[in-house]
């Protein structure tokens, strides 16, 4: 499974919808709910399915999923 | 240098004409020749030291963060550079604050010891282009930003003088691109931009004032009032901070659009808002997303591990620093934390009014939306409250007597059995005080503007610049006529130029 196909399975889980998508260009403002309260909460699903550990600064600087999927890819390749 | 004075006047067609006819390579010194002098004008030199030098240690700092190897020496130099900033803000605001503080701590702990108070220094902006800094700090901290290089531009980015005053805070990203760009001259920009500055006048020198002559007299002397003065004179408050604040923004907006710029809107429709987390989406919008960006993520994403509680305390932290950064003052601290609180619950409780709206099928009903807009309002409102009053006894004065001997003064207003007898009770009884052409005139323009703005909504078939000359020139000129036939002029200031 690519990275993108997981995360998206993430995002479903966390937002109750099985429509949601992965894309690199996907922002918060794209999927309904997520807001900044519930972005902690995607973070915390991602690093657990994952098994991985962001750092504050990696996790503030994301613009968009495109910038976490990379994050996310380094850290488990690397 | 504010926008409802006679020197701005003269000023606007000034800086305009010296940018309209300067060369494009020199546009961004004639403005901030302009910010500086508009600045100036306050004649409080340290100001401009202040302005001065938040303006040089951002750029530096900006510069040596991407320059430097290596993230311990990054994260010094981006700590280095906030406590710089922090200090010129503590220095300007906080001072007598913190050491009538620290006396009141020395007292309590028995020592006899006491601080010297000092003088509160005019502040006027400086919270605004510290909080500035701040943002690009930390933007070229994270990575999302890249540092400006020319200390020209970055000082005009801090200093622009249609936001120097009140705001709009705004990011690097937005800012310093559009100072870059080439300018050029759009009527539609010109035309628009002059509407904006007239619709913002005509909020705060017709609606802001004329509410502000209702909440004024009450909340200058709240011991001699209970129930539904207070009450209306809190309602007053509410409207009136909104179009002093949304009409200095709608100024703001607007002298920067003759310039080419177009600067972030502060204001959708707040009052609208079906809760607390959505008022603050809606009001101050730089705010809310500065205190959300700098203060609430990173406090919740280091303690991501704790959960709800990490989220509770973040808000907490948020909130106590927004009333903070409002006044050096508990009213303003209680103020912030209030809302806190509300976001709070609000956070604990939505998954459950989720569930319950869902059981009673009243979700996405108009019923459930006018409630919660109506709860939210009176929410924001008792918090106004605290905001509002001269000082933590008087907001608790006001918020235990909000209800005192309300059924009584009611009674009162319905006594008579004549129509002219009940109006005439309840213009004494809920407007003490007030002149009587206050409210009619209130009504009238309130009237006005949202007809005004009615017709100018972009998503209009026909929006107001696209109406035939004559419909446009007679809504120019009846907006100009209220605002030199009613318009408060010179006395009084706008309320954000405290913060």
């Amino acid at each position: 499974m690519t990275t993108a196909e997981t995360l998206s399975g993430v995002l479903c889980e966390v937002f109750e919808d099985d429509s949601i998508v992965a894309t690199p260009e996907m922002t918060a403002d794209d999927v309904d709910g997520w807001d900044s309260l519930s972005h902690i909460n995607v973070i915390l699903a991602v690093e657990s399915k994952f098994r991985i550990k962001f750092t504050p600064k990696e996790i503030l600087g994301f613009k968009n999923v495109g910038d976490m999927m990379k994050c996310i890819e380094s850290k488990t390749q690397g | 240098m504010v926008f409802n004075s006679a020197s701005f006047l003269y000023f606007l067609p000034l800086a305009f004409f010296a940018f309209y006819f300067a060369r494009d390579s020199r546009r961004w010194m004639v403005l901030l020749a302009a910010s500086v002098a508009f600045y100036a004008v306050l004649k409080a030199p340290h100001l401009l030291v202040a302005l001065a030098f938040v303006s040089i240690t951002a750029y530096y700092f900006g510069l040596g963060i991407q320059r430097a190897e290596g993230e311990p020496r990054k994260r010094l130099l981006f700590w280095t550079g906030v406590a710089a900033s922090l200090l010129v803000l503590v220095y300007a605001r906080y001072l007598p604050f913190l050491t009538m503080n620290a006396n009141l701590l020395l007292k309590s702990l028995g020592l006899d010891a006491a601080i010297p108070v000092p003088h509160a220094l005019i502040s006027v902006g400086v919270s605004f282009y510290v909080f500035q800094a701040i943002s690009y700090l930390s933007d070229v901290y994270l990575e999302v930003q890249e540092p400006e290089t020319h200390l020209g531009y970055f000082a005009l980015y801090i200093s622009f003088f249609p936001k120097l005053m009140q705001g709009p805070i705004e990011r690097a990203g937005d800012l310093l691109p559009q100072l870059h760009r080439k300018y050029e001259f759009s009527y539609d920009a010109i035309r628009s931009g002059l509407l904006l500055l007239g619709i913002g006048l005509f909020k705060k020198l017709i609606l802001a004032d004329r509410f502000a002559m209702i909440a004024d007299p009450i909340y200058l002397d709240v011991h001699s009032y209970s129930g539904l003065p207070l009450i209306i004179g809190t309602y007053a408050y509410a409207f009136q901070i909104f179009f002093d604040f949304s009409g200095y923004t709608d100024m703001a907006l607007g002298v920067a659009q003759l310039f080419g710029i177009k600067l972030t809107n502060n204001f959708n429709s707040p009052y609208l808002a079906t809760s607390v987390p959505d008022f603050w989406r809606r009001w101050h919008i730089t705010f809310s997303r500065w205190i959300l960006d700098y203060i609430f993520k990173p406090v919740q994403t280091y303690l991501r591990q704790y959960r709800i509680v990490g989220t509770v305390i973040a808000l907490f932290a948020t909130f106590f620093v927004s009333g903070l950064w409002h006044g050096a003052n508990w009213h303003y601290v209680a103020w912030g934390v209030l809302h806190g609180g509300y976001m709070i619950a609000s956070v604990i409780a939505a998954p459950y009014l989720k569930k319950l709206y869902r059981s009673l099928k009243l979700e996405k009903t108009r019923a459930l939306r006018v409630w919660q807009i109506v709860a939210t309002f009176n929410l924001v409102c008792l918090a106004w409250i605290f905001f509002r009053a001269d000082g933590m006894s008087d907001a608790l004065y006001v918020v235990t007597h909000l209800f005192s001997g309300l059924p009584g003064q009611v009674a009162g207003i319905f006594a008579s059995m004549s129509p002219v007898a009940i109006v005439k009770h309840a213009y004494v009884a809920l407007f003490p005080g007030l002149d009587k052409f206050a409210l009619p005139t209130l009504i009238v323009a309130g009237c006005f503007m949202l007809a005004l703005q009615a017709m100018d909504r972009p998503q209009n078939r026909r929006p107001l610049a696209e109406q035939p000359v004559l419909v446009r020139w007679a809504a120019y000129y009846a907006l100009g006529a209220f605002i030199i036939a009613l318009g408060n002029f010179g006395q009084s200031s706008f309320i954000y130029f405290k913060f």
